[in-house]
């Protein structure tokens, strides 16, 4: 994942989870264990955030449905 | 025909009456499909019976189910098969056949053996399932993988269902904050045309999948009758064909609605549903934390590890480092004897290639000029010996022409004067002749 995509749940705990099996297994360079535990931060902020707030993207999103749901008409591709 | 041989119509409608009393003296069980059902103001329910033999109507009748009978008669009924009596249900009435002169035939219902119903609905609903195995849809929609944060739903609900209400409250007013995005896709939930209705709902659901995580069906809070129309097979063709996991909420008590069987998930209530999604996103973050704590306790870890590292790995080197001092130290003190010696000794070599180089530098000079001295005194001898004056006392003389010297006759013309030099002055004198020797 290209560190400045806005992450999914999945990747980010994937991620997250990765990180901190990789220091685990304890061969990881000091330098480098700054880098990750910063990255891994990041990601858990960015999680727990999310789970705290709506996107307003989506708002719009779900008023586009109601817009579109004038002239609905049943699918005719589907039995 | 003489008039008096005739009867009156009510003389035959009596009649009828009387033999239709006759044939039927007592109350007779009796199957039937109900085709229309309404009640009118007083309270008496008024419904039309049917019996069909593959969809075609064989026999029909009207019937009626007095005010008194019909309010006890329809809470048995709910209570026993959770259904109501409505339109296409098949019923096993106990009834009076009656018959009057203005209103016709007509049956009288007395009773209802609600087993008949049940059975006919399990039988029908089992019929819907095999139908749903032998189609392949009755698991399709368990296959889906539950979103890890399933916070974008979509609600199929009736806004007035009170189950809609709970829903909505208990996952909003969650203790950890979440947040959702919630949209309703209004439907009918119970009633007649609440099949189609869900079905529709569905079939919009459908067409803007990719905006949520899940679907739910909720409905509850109120009557716990009339979910029949959870066991239609549209609905549960809906629900598997969904590209959404779909939870159900539909507050059944009995056992699981033809709905509840195809879909990813199913909940008992609402709050249920409501508390399900919510387990998700916390078990969810309880992963997150469990990292966030794993991650502080490794980093403490690893860098006390490391500083423990670094600590002997400090000490180590100051050792190595003075050790290594000590032995350049020792290793200078002998270089410096050494190298003292050896500039010594080179110094006295070249003290004595220097004073026995000068020594013999001065002799050959001494020698040479002593030579040389010699040489010179000679050569002053002959000098002076060659001196012109002391030439000329010898007897010869320098003769020049023009203050050139002459040497030879030639280019000597007779009248030259010539001045010829002795020691004490000069001659002048013409010339005569010249006489070149041979």
């Amino acid at each position: 994942m290209k560190k400045n995509e806005e992450p999914t749940y999945q990747k980010a705990i994937e991620e997250l989870e990765s990180i901190v099996s990789e220091i685990e297994r304890g061969d990881m360079d000091v330098d480098l264990l700054a880098e990750k535990v910063k990255r891994a931060a990041f990601l858990s902020q960015y999680c727990k955030k999310k789970l705290r707030k709506t996107g307003e993207e989506l708002k719009v999103l779900l008023e586009n449905i109601d817009r579109d749901e004038t002239g609905d008409n049943p699918d005719p591709t589907f039995l | 025909m003489h008039p008096s041989e005739c009867m009156t119509l009510f003389e035959l409608t009596s009649q009828i009456r009387e033999v239709i009393g006759m044939g039927f003296p007592s109350t007779i069980w009796v199957t039937a499909e109900i085709a229309s059902i309404r009640t009118n103001q007083s309270g008496h329910c008024y419904l039309d019976l049917v019996e069909k033999n593959d969809d075609r109507v064989v026999a029909q009748a009207k019937a009626i189910i007095w005010v008194y009978h019909y309010r006890s008669l329809l809470q048995a009924f709910e209570n026993a098969t959770g259904e109501t009596l409505k339109k296409d249900l098949k019923v096993l009435f106990q009834v009076e056949v009656s018959y009057h002169p203005v209103y016709g035939l007509s049956l009288n219902i007395l009773d209802i053996d609600p087993t008949y119903s049940l059975g006919e609905m399990a039988r029908k609903k089992r019929e819907t399932l095999d139908r749903l195995v032998r189609e392949g849809l009755i698991d399709l929609n368990k296959q889906l993988s539950l979103a890890l944060v399933p916070q974008r739903v979509a609600i199929i609900s009736s806004p007035q269902a009170a189950g809609y209400g709970d829903f909505i409250t208990h996952l909003q007013n969650n203790p950890w904050g979440y947040q959702f995005s919630l949209h309703l896709f209004p439907a009918l939930v119970q009633g007649e045309g609440a099949a189609i209705s869900i079905s529709q709902a569905l079939r919009q659901v459908r067409r803007k999948y990719e905006f949520f995580d899940l679907a739910v069906i909720v409905r509850g809070g109120g009557s716990q009758v009339d979910l029949s129309c959870f066991d239609d097979y549209q609905i549960a063709r809906e629900i598997a064909c969904l590209p959404l996991p779909v939870i159900t909420g539909i507050g059944h008590e009995r056992d699981d609605s033809v709905a509840d069987r195809v879909a990813h998930t199913r909940m008992k209530t609402p709050t249920a549903v409501a508390e399900f999604i919510l387990s998700g996103i916390k078990s969810f973050e309880d992963r997150i934390r469990g990292s966030e704590k794993s991650l502080v306790t490794l980093s403490e870890h690893f860098l006390r590890d490391q500083q423990y590292e670094l600590k002997m790995m400090t000490e180590d080197l100051h050792h190595g480092i003075q050790h290594l001092l000590l032995q350049y130290a020792n290793r200078n003190d002998i270089l410096e004897q050494k190298c003292h010696a050896m500039a010594q000794s080179i110094f006295h070599l070249q003290h004595h290639r220097f004073s026995t180089l000068f020594q013999k530098f001065t002799s050959i000079t001494l020698q040479t000029l002593t030579r040389e001295d010699g040489k010179l005194a000679l050569l002053e001898q002959a000098l002076k010996y060659l001196a012109p004056d002391k030439v000329m006392k010898r007897g010869y003389s320098i003769t020049l022409s023009e203050r050139k010297t002459i040497t030879s006759v030639i280019n000597i013309p007779p009248g030259t004067i010539l001045t010829t030099r002795v020691t004490d002055g000069s001659i002048i004198s013409h010339v005569e002749a010249c006489h070149e020797e041979k």
